[in-house]
């Protein structure tokens, strides 16, 4: 599994973890992101049972195992958490933060050591070190329970499944050319994400932040300019879509 | 069922179910014991000789329902602890395998103490699940041993219908019929359960 540095400051790190070249063929490649502090560090959304291995090996390149104090879970996908079982008996006092509404349901993954620290529905926050992360609402962007993670520091916000791809699992790590990128993400947003409304209301609060890097669970990741075209892009397209309207 | 082929997690939940099966089966057992006692009390000396043996086919019931029972709720325990074992002996291989590969990571001695504790909890998860078969199988041979008692008492029912009066004959023969196939399928279920543990004490050795 690749590593990738999004930041690297005095305060804090910010890695990305994804395009597996090992990954089992038949499971959709994921991004997994950690930020490192001083003392702590916070894995978001570590993802499936089958890249365990492949992602503690790849963390301990970067933090001891015992540093991992926190983990994220933006929704209650096996894509996202159904790992969490494995990082149970890695982890000895870490707290799992998720939506509240997720909590009875993720604990069918085993969790028997994590914390679970039940995120409420106007969202929140986590500070680690001195470093304030906060915690976005995006509920129905797929999950009906679902958080993005937001660093004002770095403009770093992590999305989840909002700004998805599906594509090749080497492909590159930015987005290049927005217009050519856009058929790849269409029809996971229309068919995954349900409601025009959430993605509208989504987008008005997104705006108000200063995003300067949005990274989804899938794909690549926009930066720059491309994130203003990608709020653009969503708050245009009908979502919610099945049938011939999604073959539109 | 060519169980061997299956993980021992799935032959403790496997054990759990058939006798959930068998305690089941030996509730028919107090149902027949009472049906027992009814005829031998309407029969009246017609079949005097029939009362003791009623409370017998009772005694034999209430032991079966409660050992019976018993057993299942530790065959539902082993399987729980089979799960749990497996699932740190699951973690473990992980461990073993990201030791393998991150062995030149700078941080590769954190995974030490994790590898520790999950070895511990493994090992702590085995004993339980060790002296649980052995209970389990002291349990299944106690409540085979009582069942065999049973057949005493179908006969012992059989020879009380031979003297009893031609009404009661056909009921009593009746209630002998019972006890034999209701215990039979009973020993059925356990008699399979000691195949089953067997199986899981050999893979211990
Ligand atoms: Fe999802
Ligand atoms: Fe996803």
């Amino acid at each position: 599994m690749k590593t990738h540095t999004l930041y690297d400051g005095d305060s804090h790190r910010w890695l990305m973890f994804g395009r597996d070249p090992n990954k089992p063929e038949k499971i959709i490649d994921t991004n997994q992101y950690m930020v490192i502090t001083k003392d702590n560090a916070l894995l978001m959304d570590p993802g499936g049972i089958e890249l365990f291995s492949a992602m503690l090996t790849t963390v301990i390149k970067q933090v001891p195992v015992d540093k991992i104090t926190h983990i994220f879970a933006s929704h209650q996908d096996p894509d996202i958490i159904s790992s969490l079982g494995l990082w149970d008996q890695a982890l000895q006092d870490a707290t799992l933060h998720s939506p509240w509404i997720w909590e009875s349901f993720i604990r069918h993954f085993g969790m028997q050591n994590i914390n679970f620290n039940a995120i409420a529905d106007e969202g929140g926050s986590l500070t680690l070190d001195d470093v304030k992360l906060v915690f976005i609402p995006a509920h129905y962007l797929h999950s009906s329970g679902n958080f993005n993670v937001f660093d004002p520091q770095t403009g770093i916000l992590m999305s989840g499944d909002i700004g998805a791809a599906i594509e090749a699992d080497d492909a590159p790590m930015f987005v290049d050319d927005f217009e050519s990128h856009i058929p790849r993400m269409k029809l996971f947003h229309q068919r995954w994400m349900p409601s025009n409304e959430a993605k509208n209301d989504w987008v008005e609060r997104v705006r108000e932040l200063d995003v300067k890097m949005l990274c989804p669970q899938h794909g690549r990741i926009f930066k720059g300019d491309d994130v203003g075209r990608f709020l653009d892009w969503f708050e245009g397209l009908e979502v919610g879509l099945t049938g011939a309207r999604l073959r539109q | 069922m060519a169980a061997h082929t299956y993980s021992y997690f799935v032959v403790a939940a496997v054990i759990a179910a058939r006798l959930e099966k068998a305690t089941r089966i030996a509730r028919h057992l107090s149902i027949t014991a009472s049906n027992a006692r009814a005829l031998a009390f309407r029969a009246g000396e017609g079949a005097s000789g029939f009362r003791p043996l009623t409370d017998y086919i009772h005694r034999l019931a209430d032991l079966t329902v409660s050992s019976s029972s018993r057993i299942n709720h530790l065959a539902s325990e082993l399987s729980r602890t089979a799960a749990e074992k497996e699932r740190a002996e699951r973690a473990l291989r992980h461990f073993v395998d990201v030791g393998e590969r991150a062995k030149d990571s700078p941080f590769i001695d954190s995974l030490q103490p994790v590898f520790e504790r999950t070895s511990q909890r493994q090992c702590v998860l085995r004993d339980a699940y060790n002296s649980q078969i052995k209970l389990l199988t002291s349990e299944l041979d106690t409540l085979e041993g009582e069942l065999r008692a049973a057949g005493v008492l179908a006969t012992m029912s059989r020879v009380e219908a031979l003297q009893a009066d031609g009404v009661y004959q056909q009921a009593l023969n009746n209630v002998a019929d019972n006890v034999e196939s209701v215990t039979a399928s009973i020993k059925k279920h356990i008699q399979s359960s000691q195949t089953l543990v067997q199986q899981l004490t050999q893979e211990l050795s």
